[in-house]
């Protein structure tokens, strides 16, 4: 196990290497001028070049990308041209309230859509069963931003349950949870669906299977061949679809943080490409890596350890 | 956050300067310049948006409306825009300034402005670091043009002072001293931490504190319990980030802010459906949207193909199309109530199809096919789609290029450029928008490159001059100018709708903008 995690790790680094690279590329290749946007229509040719020099946009490319993993080793990701405050200091108040949005959002939707799959699998055919696919499908089929806007239409500006915007007071856990009730309805609605039909298929073929049969003849109560034995093996495509989605919430994440003007990682990417504040962007993006490798290999791991073919590399 | 210890001793003021500065300031209340304000004492919060993060809270590096929101309310300066529909400032820190010559501006600090955290009283010293810091080459402040020809700030007393220019500089009256950089740090405080400081302020001295900022959520200002000036009415006042106008719209209507900014295609919905205990009211703006026309570029070489496109453009079906009729046509670069609007443009607003028909023929170009560089918003795309079919009225294919902000911005220096609609910020002040057009800025903020020595000559001399009857022609000429090279169609100086809880009473300046030290309470 600890050989298969080793590996996997390994793996993870050197993803997150390429990656970073490739994003550093495409960043600096795009057109637009970062001294011209963070200066403003009133600097000096001398202040122009101060600033290139200060950022390192006068040295060549790759250069760049050989001092910006150097200096990440050590920990410094620059500063921000705007504020001069450290890019990692940045960067880092903002990483927890994307990681909760989307940790709350992923964690009531695979709840909700673990029990209505186990539901609809063991109900097959039923009328409850095809409710439960009615209501999946369109979950999937409602794009984030209509539940975002008719969420606060109602939720915020009409019935004045949820706050509109905002991540609530430092500190005060009710409230920021409070806060997050809208945004997190906003982007698990849809994974509520996918969860759901993904875990009602893998039951269904699970259910199928010999050791289930095995299990039933041999008087088990049907709720502990759900739970203890069908769930166990179902729950695994699910374990890596949730891995692989924490990088599509990131995305979502976006535009969640702009709807309800939330703090996040997101918000800092949008707001920073569009100045070209390089620094800050790397930041974001490498962090925004690193989450995305870390809840991947972390989904593997998981499934790893649930199903020993894994790691056994079967 | 800051602390609250504020200490200062308060020395008089010398005798000749106060007989001085009583004089002027009761020659200013008498010309209907400094108006005494409602003293609000209601306490509350007041909540309100702010479109963008703060960047420094340094008035030498701030970079524009949204730091100088929260820098207005934390630090004086010797004079404040007036809140109202009419461009004017009254009486800051200062309880006396007075142009006493074309160069020379005296001044006499209030004896009750001090510095938070144990920076003691305000002295004409900080008022000579302040401006002085600003045009010092070795800080690189972004901010220096704002203080046009500033040669020094002349000391006479503890609290009084000469600010000494090089040559005449009228917008020092509109938009250096009630602006970004008239803002007036403590001295010692920013000698204390190395000459300038970021997003923190130091020490502070105006009516509110700067509590607390969460970075892309918030900034929380509270009372200053040390402010001895007129009394402000919030306690608090929360400046929430939000981005989206159509967000701050649903926030507003959601009851968690109390003044925002509207979108103009907003402004319609919310007149027929007035949101319950709320007012919303139109201001005009200062910004200015025009279609530029490259003169350096080959394909636009003729006159009257210029000429043509310029009677093209219908600008009331832009308004209409793209600013839902709450915006109005302009006539140039600059807005009504500034000196050198003028009543009507050359080539009018409407289009005249058999004029613009006549001169294309007259200018013997055929098959005329361009293309017009746009920011991706929607308003502008909208504005392009419209200048697309008017041209094509004529004959002219137009093709919209898109380009996101940082792309956009960075064009001017595109040599091929041909048509561009172009949309600049300004201040109240005409020299402000010249600025940009003289010969030297051809290439960088010169897009046209519209080169005319008349025009460069007029910028240069507008600025110094004091008879304001005199000054508007010579801006209105300038303009003329401008619209004469065939190079400018204006389109309009778009508006300002702001919708403010009845429970509030909010003070704008004439485009619009927040005054938050002066909001009261209704």
């Amino acid at each position: 196990m600890l050989t298969y995690i080793l590996r996997r790790l390994g793996l993870a680094a050197v993803i997150t290497v390429l990656a970073v690279t490739l994003l550093f590329l495409i960043i600096h290749m795009i057109p637009g001028d970062p001294v011209s946007t963070m200066l403003g229509p009133k600097a000096t040719e001398e202040m122009r070049a101060a600033l290139e020099a200060r950022m390192g946009l006068d040295k060549p490319l790759p250069v760049q990308i050989g001092l910006f993993f150097a200096n990440m080793l050590r920990g410094d990701l620059g500063m921000d041209v705007f504020s001069n405050r450290p890019v990692t200091q940045i960067v880092l108040g903002q990483i927890p309230y994307t990681l909760t949005l989307i940790l709350v959002s992923i964690a009531w939707s695979a709840v909700l859509g673990i029990a209505l799959g186990c539901y609809s699998a063991v109900n097959r055919n039923t009328v409850g069963d095809r409710l439960t696919g009615v209501l999946s499908v369109s979950f999937i089929a409602v794009p984030a931003f209509v539940v975002s806007l008719y969420s606060l239409l109602l939720f915020a500006v009409k019935l004045q349950w949820f706050p509109a915007i905002g991540a609530g007071e430092p500190g005060d856990w009710a409230d920021q949870l409070h806060h997050l009730v809208l945004p997190s309805l906003a982007i698990g609605l849809s994974w509520v669906g996918y969860i759901a039909r993904l875990v009602r298929a893998s039951m269904l073929e699970v259910m199928g299977e010999g050791h289930i049969r095995t299990a039933r003849a041999f008087g088990l109560p049907e709720r502990r061949i759900i739970f203890g034995y069908a769930l166990r093996l179902a729950i695994l495509p699910t374990v890596t679809v949730i891995g692989v989605g924490m990088g599509f919430l990131l995305s979502a994440a976006v535009f969640a943080e702009i709807v309800f003007s939330r703090p996040g990682l997101g918000k800092l990417v949008i707001d920073s490409i569009t100045t070209r504040n390089y620094p800050v962007v790397m930041g974001s993006v490498l962090f925004s890596t690193l989450i995305f490798v870390a809840s991947t290999t972390l989904a593997d791991i998981i499934n790893a350890i649930l199903d020993p073919r894994i790691r056994a590399g079967k | 956050m800051n602390g609250q210890n504020i200490a200062w001793s308060r020395v008089g003021l010398p005798r000749r300067a106060f007989l001085k500065g009583a004089t002027a300031l009761g020659v200013l209340s008498a010309a209907g310049l400094s108006m005494p304000r409602a003293a609000y004492a209601a306490g509350g919060t007041l909540r309100t948006r702010t479109y963008a993060d703060i960047r420094s809270m340094d008035p030498a590096f701030s970079q524009g409306v949204v730091d100088e929101e929260i820098q207005a309310l934390i630090y004086n300066k010797l004079i404040q825009y007036k809140p109202g529909r009419e461009w004017g400032w009254q009486l800051d820190a200062a309880a006396m300034i007075e142009q006493a010559d074309d160069t020379h501006i005296n001044f006499a600090l209030k004896d009750n402005v001090g510095f938070t955290n144990g920076f003691g009283a305000m002295t004409a010293e900080d008022v000579k670091f302040s401006f002085e810091r600003i045009i010092d080459d070795a800080l690189e402040s972004t901010n220096k043009p704002d203080w046009g020809p500033l040669d020094h700030v002349e000391v006479t007393g503890e609290r009084t002072g000469t600010i000494v220019l090089k040559n005449a500089f009228q917008p020092l009256w509109s938009i250096t001293l009630p602006y970004i950089a008239g803002n007036i740090v403590s001295k010692k405080a920013f000698e204390s931490v190395g000459g300038k400081i970021d997003t923190q302020p130091v020490a502070t001295s105006g009516p509110y504190l700067h509590s607390s900022w969460e970075p892309k959520q918030k900034t929380t200002l509270t009372r200053n319990p040390d402010w001895k000036g007129d009394p402000v009415a919030f306690d608090e006042i929360q400046i929430f980030h939000i981005d989206d106008e159509k967000a701050a719209e649903i926030a507003f209507e959601a009851g968690e802010i109390d003044f925002t900014r509207v979108s103009l295609d907003s402004v319609e919905r919310l007149k027929s459906n007035p949101i319950k205990g709320a007012t919303l009211e139109e201001y005009p703006s200062l910004y200015y949207v025009w279609v530029g026309m490259n003169l350096d570029n080959p394909k636009l070489q003729n006159p009257k193909l210029r000429q043509a496109i310029q009677y093209a453009i219908d600008v009331p079906s832009i308004m209409a199309g793209a600013y839902f009729d709450a915006a109005q046509p302009s006539t140039g670069i600059i807005a009504p109530g500034l000196p050198g609007h003028r009543e009507a443009p050359l080539t009018g607003i409407a289009a005249d199809v058999e004029r613009a028909q006549a001169l294309l023929a007259e200018s013997g170009e055929t098959n005329v096919s361009l293309a017009i560089d746009v920011l991706n918003k929607s308003a502008n795309v909208t504005a392009a789609q419209i200048i697309q079919a008017n041209l094509a009225a004529i004959g002219i294919t137009l093709e919209i290029r898109l380009h996101e902000g940082a792309t956009f911005w960075e064009l001017g220096s595109n040599e091929d450029l041909e048509l561009v609609l172009n949309r600049f910020s300004m201040t109240p002040d005409p020299y402000y928008a010249t600025a940009w057009f003289i010969k030297e800025q051809a290439g960088v903020w010169n897009w046209e490159r519209f080169r005319s020595d008349e025009f460069d000559a007029i910028h240069l001399a507008a600025q110094s001059e004091s008879d304001q009857a005199k000054r508007a022609e010579m801006y209105a000429r300038a303009q003329d100018l401008m619209e004469e090279s065939g190079a400018y169609k204006f389109i309009t100086h778009e508006a300002t709708p702001v919708i403010y809880r009845n429970t509030i009473k909010p003070a704008l300046r004439p485009d619009g903008l927040p005054l938050y030290r002066y909001f009261g309470v209704a």
